[in-house]
């Protein structure tokens, strides 16, 4: 080994956070902030230029530190580079429009989806990538480790444990990189407790707390009332649950958030079981803790279900079902994305979902012309895992379609589209051209934001079948196929008739008439809840629903 | 599991729910589909009409009974009253007066008058109140079902308090301004229209049969609508009596009930008052109706 000199340090990373913390600690109380001077503590703390994680998920936000941070002076506080996986509250764009932050890397803009894209065009950010979640923890660990992370926990106790409570979701990824990484962990918590339920992250990686003023936002982003389901999604999972979870045998699965999806868990217990699917199918779910899930655990169909994050209002029926969900000891849920999101990527036989537009080769996009939305979970839910090993019936089965009927050397993850083939009056679901690319151009991104790639997608269902995409040999198959099932859009009525008559005898497209289903079975009397309150009953009073999902 | 027993009223079109309540194959319907008795209104102003103007009504029996029959689609513009919509209703209750069913079945589920229809709308709902009155004076009872997503609302609130029986599910609503309304007009501090469970607690079925508005509180099941039918007849097998004095003794008993009941807000502070439960908003309906009656 050559001899660099006695004088190289290799401890830059750790002076520079003994500096930072010895800049605060006038502020701290062992290692507690007062709310009022968290200002001045993150003027202290923070450096221009730093990476930092200003914990946003898709239901909990540090909203409170957000707030501390926007009111900061730019003069002090300035280019920050925020790596986050969600950008949900109004005061992370003041950041970027107050020049304290400069650099974005993140997963998923939901509310602020129309805001964030006016920035771009402005140039008041710049955007390093748009990720899925998987990637962004991923980069955590390899080049965007935050030196700072300003986190949200239900509870603290005076030594500085913290209690994450049910809605777990990103933060033992976030501390993790920032705690082991010479990074400061600052977190804001509901309350300070003498004894916390349990410890989800111990002191000694804990920098400082603040007791906030108000319990931090969480968005009941999971809960779909059933009244609101249609006779067409009723229609929809009646094929999806008997052409594709019973045709395969899928035990392991994901379900996107939508009403379509929503449809299915509530037709398991009805329809599901008159198909004498019990035991059969959707035993294993990676899922949040969805109301509409009730009936079917309840009827013992849902075996185990591990969650990225919670839902309000399950709080209790959960702690109650722990052969169900992943609970601590105190009884109370342990979300945990990084791992949900691995085990949907790699332990999942099949993922369904809806999205907004898909193309001919079958790519789809919730990116809309004038909005950057991001990807969130969905891309690594509904892809083909290539680095898995391990065999199941349903994943062997898709693999064996795939390739043609040879021997397989790998199987197919069962990625399922299930869409209505108008979204809305004037908006086709399929289009010749996603809005994606235009994005693209209009924002100057490297790739257009596909949100799940056509030859990931293994069946395309809408209300007029279902396409078996596996089963297509070539190009124009593919597009024929997708054709077939596209309804009355313009990219519908440009099937060739012939071509897709002799792919429905080939088994590639079904009409509900071709797997046994009578349309005229499509009712909402087949859903095993139809309102919130029929949920509630059937959790017999577990479940209790925010405010704005009740009428009583 | 087994399915939500019932097909529910609240989800039911209005066709539905004459065919569920009526013996099988008993309806005949008068200006049916075929007539096409369109609203000349939305005509004129581009607007989408529908074949039956949102309203059917005929005759059916009921356990043999023959009953007039009026159901409102609550799914073409809430339910709301026009010109045409309002005289096939005058018109049912004008039959009914001259061929003497046993009951008028009343199915409201409307949120009172169709704004673009103005005057004629007013009037259309008037002239319904002087038909009713008109059937009642000739003995024959009118009951109202209220179960429906519009509930009843500004003018036929009105009419809805005019019917001899009032059934209601724990879901529909009974009022005279919608909930946006008074929000719309007083601020949301003295109403917030989006606290559906205060909605509920002010103007829901439950409410309304503690009040003794609605006459009788069932499950929201077509079959349970069709149940209180049935003992309607034996029930409430008349119209109430009109004379002053019965009138006196209504208005005596609101007066009595807005002096002492002046200073609740809300439907659970009532209950409260009556020690019906924290939990009288949540009970099933029969638990609701077995609470009231001991209390009774």
């Amino acid at each position: 080994m050559n001899a660099t000199g006695p004088s190289r340090l290799w401890n830059h990373e750790a002076r520079r956070r003994t500096a930072r913390l010895t800049r605060c600690a006038a502020f701290l109380r062992g290692k507690e902030v007062a709310a009022a001077d968290m200002v001045p503590f993150l003027e202290a703390v923070l450096e221009p230029g730093d990476r930092v994680c200003l914990e946003g998920n898709n239901q909990k936000q540090a909203d409170f530190l957000a707030a501390a941070l926007a009111d900061c002076s730019a003069q002090r506080v300035h280019d920050l580079h925020l790596v986050q996986s969600v950008l949900a509250l109004p005061e992370h764009m003041t950041l970027f429009e107050k020049g304290i932050a400069r650099r974005l890397d993140f997963s998923f803009a939901g509310p602020q989806a129309h805001h964030l894209a006016r920035l771009v065009q402005d140039r008041a950010i710049e955007i390093g990538a748009i990720h899925t979640y998987l990637e962004l923890f991923g980069r955590y660990f390899i080049d965007l480790t935050p030196q700072v992370c300003l986190i949200a926990a239900q509870a603290a106790d005076a030594a500085g444990n913290l209690y994450l409570g049910p809605n777990t979701e990103d933060t033992p990824a976030i501390v993790e990189a920032t705690a082991f990484k010479s990074g400061i962990v600052i977190a804001q918590v509901n309350e300070l407790r003498d004894a916390l339920p349990r410890v989800d992250v111990p002191a000694d990686w804990v920098d400082c707390f603040v007791v906030a003023p108000r319990p931090h936002h969480i968005e009941p982003l999971f809960t779909r009332d059933p009244a609101h389901i249609t006779e067409i999604q009723v229609l929809m999972a009646m094929m999806a649950i008997k052409g594709i979870y019973a045709a395969y045998g899928v035990e392991r699965l994901n379900h996107g958030i939508g009403y379509d999806t929503a449809a299915i868990e509530l037709l398991l217990p009805t329809y599901g079981a008159e198909l004498g699917l019990k035991g059969r199918v959707a035993r294993h779910w990676a899922l949040n803790p969805h109301p509409t899930l009730i009936p079917a655990i309840e009827a013992g169909f849902v075996e185990r279900v591990h969650s990225f994050g919670s839902e309000v209002g399950m709080e209790a029926y959960v702690a109650a079902r722990p052969d169900v969900f992943f609970t601590g000891p105190d009884g109370s849920l342990r979300s945990n994305r990084a791992f949900c999101q691995m085990a949907g990527l790699y332990a999942c036989d099949l993922f369904i979902g809806s999205t907004l537009q898909m193309d001919l080769d079958g790519n789809s996009s919730t990116a809309t012309l004038g909005r950057i939305t991001g990807f969130g979970g969905a891309p690594n839910m509904g892809s083909d895992a290539r680095g898995r090993r391990h065999a199941s019936a349903a994943w062997l089965q898709a693999g064996r379609e795939k390739c043609g009927g040879g021997p397989p050397v790998r199987g197919q993850k069962l990625v399922v589209q299930v869409v209505e083939t108008w979204r809305e009056p004037h908006h086709p679901t399929f289009v010749e051209r996603l809005d994606a690319w235009q994005l693209q151009e209009d924002m100057g991104l490297a790739l257009p934001p596909i949100m799940i790639h056509g030859d990931d997608v293994s069946h395309v269902v809408t209300e007029e079948g279902v396409a078996n995409l596996l089963l297509c040999r070539t190009p124009e198959e593919r597009s024929q196929a997708i054709r077939g099932v596209a309804g009355y859009t313009p990219v519908g009525r440009a099937r060739d008739r012939r071509f897709v008559e002799n792919l429905r005898d080939r088994g590639i497209i079904r009409r509900p008439e071709d797997l046994g289903i009578d349309v005229r079975q499509a009712t909402r009397d087949l859903l095993a809840a139809r309102t919130i309150k029929d949920l509630v009953r059937i959790s017999d009073g577990l479940y209790q629903p925010p405010k704005q999902f009740r009428n009583w | 599991m087994n399915r939500i027993p019932g097909k529910s009223y609240r989800e039911a079109t209005a066709r539905q729910r004459v065919a569920g309540l009526l013996d099988a194959d008993s309806f005949a319907e008068w200006v049916g589909p075929a007539a096409r008795a369109t609203s000349p209104h939305l005509a004129a102003l581009g607007l989408p009409c529908s074949f039956d103007d949102g309203v059917v009504v005929g005759q059916g029996r009921v356990e043999e009974a023959v009953v007039t029959i009026i159901a409102q689609e609550g799914q073409f513009n809430g339910g709301a009253v026009g010109e045409v919509h309002g005289a096939k209703i005058r018109g049912a209750l004008q039959r009914a007066v001259r061929e003497r069913p046993t009951a008028v079945v009343f199915c409201i589920d409307s949120g009172g008058v169709r704004l673009h229809e103005a005057n004629a709308g007013l009037l259309a709902i008037s002239e319904i109140m002087r038909a009713l009155l008109a059937v009642q004076g000739a003995g024959i009872p009118v009951w109202a079902l209220v179960g429906g997503s519009c509930g009843a609302f500004g003018g036929m609130g009105i009419v809805a308090r005019l019917c001899d029986a009032v059934v209601m599910s724990e879901e529909g609503r009974l009022g005279l301004s919608g909930p946006e309304v008074i929000e719309t007009v007083m601020g949301v501090e003295e109403f917030d229209a989006r606290d559906r469970a205060l909605v509920w607690r002010v103007t829901g079925g439950k409410i309304r049969r503690t009040l003794g508005e609605a006459t009788v509180l069932v499950e929201d099941r077509l079959s349970a609508f069709r149940a209180a039918l049935e003992s309607l007849r034996h029930s409430c097998p008349v119209a109430l009596p009109r004379t002053l004095d019965a009138l006196q003794a209504v208005q005596d008993q609101l007066t009595a009930r807005a002096t002492r009941e002046s200073d609740l807000r809300d439907g659970q502070a009532l209950w409260d008052r009556l020690g019906l439960g924290a939990d009288a908003a949540w009970m099933d309906t029969a638990q609701f109706n077995r609470r009231l009656q001991e209390l009774a």
